[in-house]
């Protein structure tokens, strides 16, 4: 039913032919070949300083937040489909110590299960408290502002907070909780 | 920021920073409950910064641990661990699916056709949703340009409707309008495509796709004789998309074969608003002069020759300052940082990508898989460069704030820690005597809480001797390894620079060609309006040399 274009005769004598064919593939194998030289060369360039810049970031957290003074704070998501995350703003003690605002990549990130080390710092022991304060869009598209307090003992070694954002139905009211890991 | 932070710390915080430490990376990890490990590693895995969690992925348990670890071995260039853990994930119990996927998608990047096809029929044998079609797609891909459309074609008709086999149909519609001498196979895929497109549930890939899908059909119908569904067709496209351009041009077209002329110029008029480095703008120029030909208006059809040539020999002096451009200061400023960069207000600004040049050409240059590759090459080691002169910066900082501490501790005595502890007895005793009074609830609450942070402190001093004389021998441990990190990274640096230079050298000649193609594209418009010009005056001289013998 469907003709299919006929091979036009070739212009060219076939050897001479090949042989301006074999021409022309050696005028464009470099840029491809050079590509792929190059990619492996990033691959193996990648591993090392991966492996490198994991051992600063580790050394940055022993220098930075030792141990017993360091506070942890993980941002999770309760309800991945009820929220769109736009921003989030952290305060300990009454002092600005985030300020992270989502890229899409970010937001569908967390919506698949992802968690977010929000915040590392030290804090000295006692009574402290964190606030948090949210903007999102809800699932039945209102744009919502809202601030959450936590109060909570600081003592000696690492203190790892989880937060944790929820929304549901049928208000889809943006809700912080809080929790504790020993 | 943070390491200025703690360049600056006072001598009293740095009492509490005394710990020991054994290995670096089991205490980065170990502050991280197992709970969140798995979520850590995957929104590091989303969003592409991996390092953090390199030892923690080492760590993960459970059903997603290995194709989560797979994911990050193969995303911190470690490919042959990751390509091996894959598979072990394929024939495993769990996401098998998935990483037959992102093996067929490695081993169609290394080129190797019986490994692709073998991966992605496995993920298809054995997937579902999204995984199940992005594999249905690839296959078919690969079939097509194996040259094998039928067996492209029974892949695809096993997929479901939605974004990958419109996809998939659009590609086989244009196997079909290259080898069928009659577009009628080819516009009954695209049909097929239109109707899978329509199932895709994200609006504006949706958009976008359908958009492409109609300006082919509109062209493959006109070719086929068919004006009136052309016009169909192309009416439907967005006058917001960057198909815009060239379905105004065939719309045109359509018109005038249908011997509408005005309406076919108002189309081209619209058209010729567009920047030339869109596909039908030229056409549309050119197309301007024959319309007033076909028309009767013979001057005025000069005019939109001359009108077009003019334009396209100031397009030319755009490409040759373009070019100019990346021989000085290179494709990545010339076209991507510059099309970035933007002195418009942001009321002027927001149909900018439909309206600039250098961005038109940008786009038309990214379109192409070879310049995509190339510009990430680039992007990817200027980013690593950032990230290690960052850290040479930070890994200074800590160097020379270590070597303070020592200096500061072989110096101090134990003076503050005694009066911290004198300060701390009495503490204890004002908290005793406010205890043995009579109290309400609230009040013994915040005496509690009072006392246990005494408590805590009371710990910290009893320890706190100790601590500090072990301590110049950690700092000098962490010295050495801040020196050798920093000698480490002045190594991956220099490695970097010579590679990010590699790759900018690539690009560039990338985009020096793609440039001269389309300066030569610009010279065969000039030369058909040329020849245009040369037919109308030599026509009008004829017909006044009729009117004179006359």
């Amino acid at each position: 039913m469907f003709g299919t274009k006929s091979i036009i005769p070739g212009r060219i004598h076939p050897p001479l032919g090949l042989l301006l064919g074999f021409y022309f593939s050696l005028l464009l194998l470099p840029s491809a070949a050079l590509g792929s030289d190059i990619d492996q060369a990033i691959d193996q360039l990648r591993a090392q300083v991966s492996e490198h810049s994991a051992q600063v970031f580790a050394l940055e957290q022993q220098l930075l937040h030792p141990a017993d003074s360091r506070l942890s704070v993980f941002l999770t998501l309760g309800s991945p489909d009820a929220l769109g995350l736009d921003s989030v703003e952290l305060f300990v003690d009454g002092k600005p110590v985030v300020s992270h605002l989502y890229s899409e990549r970010e937001q569908s990130a967390l919506e698949e299960g992802g968690v977010q080390q929000l915040f590392t710092g030290n804090l000295s022991n006692g009574s402290h408290s964190l606030k948090a304060v949210v903007t999102a869009r809800s699932a039945n598209d209102r744009f919502v502002r809202r601030e959450s307090s936590y109060r909570f003992q600081k003592r000696p070694g690492s203190l790892r907070l989880q937060m944790t954002l929820d929304a549901k139905a049928p208000d889809f009211e943006p809700r912080v909780s809080f929790l504790e890991w020993k | 920021m943070m390491f200025r932070a703690f360049a600056s710390l006072p001598l009293a915080s740095w009492i509490l920073i005394l710990c020991t430490v054994p290995s670096l990376a089991a205490s980065a990890t170990s502050q991280v409950p197992d709970a969140l490990k798995e979520g850590l590693v995957r929104f590091a895995l989303a969003t592409g910064e991996l390092s953090p969690v390199e030892r923690l992925s080492e760590q993960l348990k459970g059903e997603s641990a290995e194709f989560l670890r797979a994911q990050v071995l193969m995303g911190t260039g470690r490919t042959a661990e990751g390509v091996e853990a894959l598979k072990h994930v394929a024939e495993g119990q769990y996401h098998r699916a998935e990483a037959a996927l992102l093996l067929g998608r490695y081993w169609a990047a290394q080129g190797s056709i019986p490994e692709t096809r073998q991966w992605f029929e496995h993920a298809i044998r054995i997937g579902f949703g999204e995984t199940r079609q992005e594999a249905g797609y690839r296959l078919a891909e690969l079939e097509l340009r194996s040259g094998r459309s039928e067996k492209a074609g029974q892949v695809l008709a096993k997929m479901e409707a939605g974004f990958w086999a419109a996809n998939g149909y659009l590609n086989l519609s244009s196997e079909y309008a290259r080898s069928d001498l009659n577009p009628t196979r080819a516009l009954v895929a695209l049909r097929v495509a239109m109707a899978m497109a329509e199932r895709d549930s994200d609006a504006d890939r949706k958009d976008h796709l359908l958009n492409r899908l109609r300006v082919r059909a509109g062209y493959l119908a006109l070719q086929n004789g068919e004006p009136d569904k052309a016009i169909g067709f192309l009416e439907k496209v967005s006058l917001e998309s960057d198909n815009t351009p060239q379905a105004l041009y065939l719309h045109g077209l359509a018109l005038a074969e249908k011997g509408n002329h005005r309406a076919s110029m108002q189309s081209w008029h619209r058209a010729k608003k567009f920047p030339l480095a869109f596909s039908g703008v030229a056409d549309a120029w050119i197309a301007m002069g024959r319309g007033f030909d076909l028309s009767g208006y013979l001057g005025q059809a000069g005019e939109a020759y001359l009108a077009a040539n003019a334009a396209f020999e100031s397009e030319r002096v755009t490409l040759r300052k373009l070019a100019t451009g990346i021989r000085e200061q290179g494709a990545y400023k010339s076209l991507v940082e510059d099309a970035q960069a933007s002195d418009l207000e942001w009321f002027l600004a927001d149909s900018r990508t439909l309206t600039q040049p250098r961005m038109a050409y940008l786009l038309d240059f990214l379109a192409q898989p070879e310049a995509q590759r190339a510009v990430r090459r680039v992007a990817e080691l200027r980013a690593l460069g950032q990230s290690l002169a960052q850290q040479q910066r930070d890994l200074g900082i800590f160097s020379q704030s270590l070597t303070d501490q020592l200096v500061l501790l072989d110096a101090r005595d134990d003076g503050e820690a005694t009066e911290l502890r004198e300060r701390q007895m009495t503490l204890v005793r004002d908290l005793e005597k406010l205890s043995a009074k009579s109290l309400d609830a609230g009040q013994a609450d915040v005496l509690r809480s009072v006392s246990a942070t005494l408590a805590a402190s009371a710990d910290s001093l009893q320890e706190l001797k100790g601590r500090v004389s072990a301590r110049p021998s950690t700092i000098r441990k962490q010295l050495d390894q801040t020196r050798t990190l920093s000698n480490q990274t002045e190594r991956l640096s220099a490695q970097t620079l010579s590679l990010a230079q590699r790759a900018e050298k690539h690009l560039d000649q990338l985009a020096l060609d793609y440039v001269s193609e389309q300066d030569n594209e610009m010279a065969n418009a000039i030369d058909k309006t040329a020849q245009q010009i040369a037919h109308l005056y030599e026509y009008l001289a004829l017909e006044n040399l009729a009117e004179a013998a006359q």
